[in-house]
């Protein structure tokens, strides 16, 4: 399955909380291969702590691979190349966990050409043979990277995919959201444009809430009855433009807590990190958890 | 037979390839478009009094290379039913065949051009077209699929052209195109295959052509078999180009259509259209087993022919 | 010269096995050609042969530049209804000239590479099973692939294969342990002293890919593709059911999780295993050799008898759960 990350605004967390939705997809057993579509800023092996591929990766990568110099984009199997200790070593049961960097130096490219398109579904059906989930991510906005997304699955009709569109938990992202996937040139726009069936690809979208700071959370213990208040009223006010918006709970596949781990750093929250040292929060890794599974359930994704 | 062989003797698994009748050499006295039919009888007449001579030398020296001067030589004539439908059999091919008489010269075989493109069924150009094996510029490894722009073929590598690039990328000069097997300057050849429109896909002139040259060769097979045997007819001619036979044997004692190698008389105004042919024959791949049986028996017969199909082709060009 | 090639090997993405029409259909990559099968003692389908054209560096050990032009003969075929491979193949000549030809001198010469200079077989056989696609060296493996896809992107497949698989790549080269005609007696011989006779190694190497160096006891059959091709089979059976067998959490997942996670193994690979069903007698010794070193048979048997093991245990405590024995 391809499931597509995106998200309208930058820094939202789509990347953080799609490298630990893998993470977990791989611990609890299927084969996972993240794919780094963030053109114009190809990082994502910092998250998976593979220091060689923290800016892309030398070896050739998307970049190279969408530009048709090279057959086959660098792979980076994590459980074997990553700096982290805890990571190193595949535990028993669990998944192949496979990154695919884009290129040192990158950028993002001016267009999607027929043969770009033709090397990404090439890419798309091979992966797909191998691996149970495929995490996509695109960058935030509309790229063209979210447009070949969008063509290359209009032509793979047997290849189920989903999208998950992420957003912070405020009223400029909630907008920004709807916007993304209803709005002008949106997702459904483009998509239909490139032969999808408009409701057949609403019905493949779900919305993911991050760093979600609940006005009833633990870390607000301190905070005065007043300010309670007025937390609590901003949620209410926020529930009800999601609804408004269509981001509403229905739509939503899960939502990641605040992290205090996450605020600090980018990285896959390990057991080791909530258990040992626990230094992150176990309701984030049981959010992701959860993710992960919904990612594949079929029950989450049934017609709105 | 060893054993191990035999179980796999299966009928399926087995590659049957039929064999065609072969003459020495295919002579085409003409190609007969609309215009030059509009251009009336005399421009035939001219045509073929001016064809006459060379297809005579032509069979002469295949009889001296031929042990026993007992050369095949079979002719042929190409009438453009495809691109334009003009007149009918029954008007038309007596009239060629009348003017190419007072030349003294006979016209073994007619051809109908469409037939290049698809005749009972087959689809001869698609054939040719999925045998196409394109040029490999220097630098082609396999890791890519080969670069070809839909529809079109040329003999080297075309000029880099915009595509997609990335942001701040420095901007790319503008390349030259090259020929492969170029002598230090190129002679840079992109020819089109077909177009398409509304009503399906048209075959171009080349191609068309260059499938006429190997049905000349007897080089085309269909699941093994011949995909085109000439049908033996005369007059009266039907008034439907439809109704005539893709290739009709006017002579009954004619020499076989396909032979060894080719020669065509042409006007000079064709000389780009068979550089486009000759572009094309240098890139389709023919059968290995039909190369075989025609090598053999053209070995068996004392004519060693060129390994290079291109190099079985001849050409008369005329003046205006 | 030499052969070389690359087989890549992998599941064909459908829920089911395909009957022989459906092969016929996905197999007909080429108009006018026909796609052969062979029903006994296993359906095998093959396609046409297909042509691509190369000009570009051969790897070799010694990292010197050689050029090489010419065409790499491929096929795509299934073995079972379930098992798609891709293979290529070039047989490496000297050039008989010393620049290009007209391309029409190449395609009269289907699956031969013609090289230019000075040629050393052992440095081209070691560079190609070592490194293979290094740098812009050619790349059968690429060539192969692509016809799978080909194969897999037909909408004839539903695309709902059974289990998730990776395809794996064997490289293979072989020479003839006779000595070319022609040859100054020891000078540059097809291999090097002391492995002057017939004999096969082969390696596991990372990443799914495998090697294979072949000295042939007569000349360069083309048999030797279809020894190769079977091998790359039984090599991903045993791959992918070892995969398998190991997912399944034997010792840790519930015994009804294990049963369903072995289920696609029974249902669709333990049948395949038919080594050199369809090979000449020449490679028999061959495969004899395999047999005994690593001993492909001996450890896919000890495998399929665990996993049969497994379902049967589990079914037995299933049903004593449910029926209270
Ligand atoms: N649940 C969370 N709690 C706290 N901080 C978080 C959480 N998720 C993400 N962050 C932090 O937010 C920042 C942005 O995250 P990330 O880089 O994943 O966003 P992005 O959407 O991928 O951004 P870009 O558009 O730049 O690629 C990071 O510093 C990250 O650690
Ligand atoms: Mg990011």
């Amino acid at each position: 399955m391809l499931v597509f990350a995106i998200s309208d605004k930058g820094g939202t967390g789509r990347s953080v909380t799609s490298s630990n939705i893998v993470y977990r997809r791989a611990l609890q057993g299927s084969d996972v291969c993240y794919l780094d579509f963030d053109f114009g800023s190809p990082t994502a092996g910092a998250i998976f702590s593979v220091s060689s591929v923290a800016r892309g990766t030398a070896q050739g990568g998307m970049h190279r691979y969408f530009e048709g110099r090279l057959a086959d984009p660098h792979r980076i199997d994590v459980w074997v190349e990553s700096d982290r200790e805890g990571l190193r070593g595949k535990p028993p049961g669990a998944g192949q966990m496979v990154l695919f960097p884009g290129d040192e130096g990158g950028g993002e490219f001016s267009t999607v050409s027929e043969e770009m398109l033709r090397r990404c579904v090439r890419l798309f059906s091979r992966l797909e043979e191998e691996f149970d989930l495929c995490l996509v991510d695109l960058s935030a906005g509309r790229s063209f990277a979210a447009q070949m997304a969008l063509a290359a699955t209009a032509r793979l009709p047997g290849v189920p995919f989903r999208w998950l569109v992420f957003h912070r938990w405020t009223r400029q992202h909630i907008i920004a959201a709807h916007g993304l996937v209803r709005g002008r040139q949106g997702l459904l726009a483009a998509g239909v444009e490139h032969g999808h069936d408009e409701e057949n690809l609403a019905d493949h979208i779900r919305f993911v809430r991050t760093a979600v700071l609940e006005p009833d959370a633990a870390e607000l213990e301190g905070l005065r009855e007043t300010q309670k208040a007025w937390l609590h009223e901003c949620d209410r006010e926020l529930r009800e433009l999601a609804r408004k918006y269509g981001v509403g709970r229905t739509a939503m596949l899960g939502k990641i807590p605040l992290d205090p781990v996450l605020q600090w750093r980018e990285q896959l929250i390990s057991d080791e990190d909530v258990l040992s040292s626990q230094i992150a929060n176990a309701e984030t890794v049981a959010a992701f958890d959860d993710l992960a599974k919904k990612i594949v359930d079929d029950s989450a994704w049934e017609a709105l | 037979m060893t054993p191990a062989q035999a179980v796999f003797g299966e009928v399926e698994a087995e590659r049957r390839v039929a064999s065609a009748p072969l003459s020495h050499v295919s002579i085409e006295l003409g190609h007969l478009y609309m215009e030059d039919f509009q251009a009336g009888p005399d421009r035939l007449r001219e045509q073929f009094r001016q064809v006459a001579p060379w297809a005579e030398t032509m069979r002469r020296s295949w009889q001296a290379r031929v042990p026993g001067g007992r050369a095949r030589v079979s002719t042929c004539f190409l009438i453009d039913d495809y691109f334009s439908r003009f007149s009918t059999p029954a008007e038309l091919v007596p009239a060629v065949l009348e003017a190419a008489a007072e030349c003294d010269l006979t016209i073994d075989y007619l051809a109908r051009e469409s037939a290049c493109a698809e005749t009972d069924g087959v689809k001869l150009a698609r054939l040719v077209e999925d045998r196409l094996v394109t040029d490999p510029p220097a630098g082609t490894n396999g890791s890519r699929p080969p670069v070809t722009e839909t529809g079109w073929l040329c003999n080297g590598a075309r000029s880099p052209y915009g595509g997609a690039v990335q942001a701040m990328e420095s901007a790319r000069a503008w390349e030259p195109p090259a020929q492969n097997a170029k002598r230090r300057h190129s002679i840079f050849v992109d020819v089109e295959l077909w177009d398409s429109d509304s009503r399906g896909r048209t075959w171009s002139c080349p191609f068309l052509a260059a499938v006429w040259q190997l049905l000349r060769l007897g080089l085309i097979r269909n699941d093994g078999e011949l995909p085109v045997r000439p049908v033996p007819g005369g007059p009266p001619f039907p008034s439907d180009w439809e109704e005539l036979p893709a290739i009709v044997q006017l002579n009954p004692a004619a020499a076989p259509f396909s032979a060894y190698s080719t020669m065509s008389v042409l006007s000079s105004r064709f000389l780009p259209v068979e550089l486009a042919v000759r572009t094309i024959l240098s890139q389709v791949f023919v059968d290995a087993e039909v190369l075989r049986q025609v090598a053999g028996r053209s070995a068996g017969e004392g004519v060693p022919l060129p390994d290079e199909l291109v190099d079985r082709i001849s050409y008369v060009f005329l003046g205006a | 010269m030499l052969l070389m090639g690359e087989v890549r090997t992998g599941l064909l993405q459908n829920s089911g096995e395909i009957p022989e029409s459906l092969c016929q259909a996905v197999l007909g990559l080429l108009s006018g050609e026909r796609v052969r099968v062979s029903r006994r003692p296993i359906m095998y389908a093959v396609s046409p042969d297909q042509l691509t054209g190369v000009d570009c560096r051969l790897a070799s050990a010694s990292r010197a530049r050689v050029r090489g032009v010419g065409t790499v003969l491929s096929r795509a075929s299934v073995t079972g209804g379930r098992v798609l491979q891709g293979s290529s193949h070039i047989r490496v000549v000297r050039a008989g000239s010393d620049h290009r030809l007209s391309w029409s001198h190449y395609l009269a010469r289907p699956g031969v590479v013609e090289v230019f200079g000075k040629v050393r077989v052992p440095d081209l056989v070691e560079g190609f099973a070592e490194s293979g696609a290094w740098n812009d060296c050619l790349d059968l493996g690429s060539v192969s692939e692509r016809f799978m896809d080909a194969v897999q992107g037909s909408p004839l497949l539903d695309r709902k294969a059974p289990f998730k698989s990776a395809r794996t790549r064997l490289r293979w080269v072989a020479v003839s342990a006779e000595r070319e005609p022609g040859h100054e007696p020891g000078h540059e011989p097809g291999h090097e002293p002391g492995q002057e006779g017939p004999g096969i190694r082969f390696v596991l190497g990372r990443d799914r890919v495998r090697t294979l160096r072949l000295v042939l006891p007569g000349g360069l059959t083309p048999g030797v593709v279809d020894f190769c091709e079977d091998l790359a089979l039984h090599d991903w059976l045993l791959t992918t059911l070892q995969v398998i067998f190991e997912r399944a959490g034997v010792g840790t997942a519930t015994r009804a999780e294990v049963t369903a996670r072995l289920a696609p193994a029974v249902d669709h690979l333990l049948h395949l295993w038919m080594p050199a069903a369809r090979l000449d007698d020449e490679f028999t010794p061959f495969w004899e050799r395999l047999e005994r070193r690593p001993g492909f048979s001996r450890q896919w048997l000890s495998l399929v008898a665990r996993v049969r093991d497994q379902i049967a245990v589990n079914t037995l405590a299933l049903l004593r759960e449910a029926g209270g024995w």
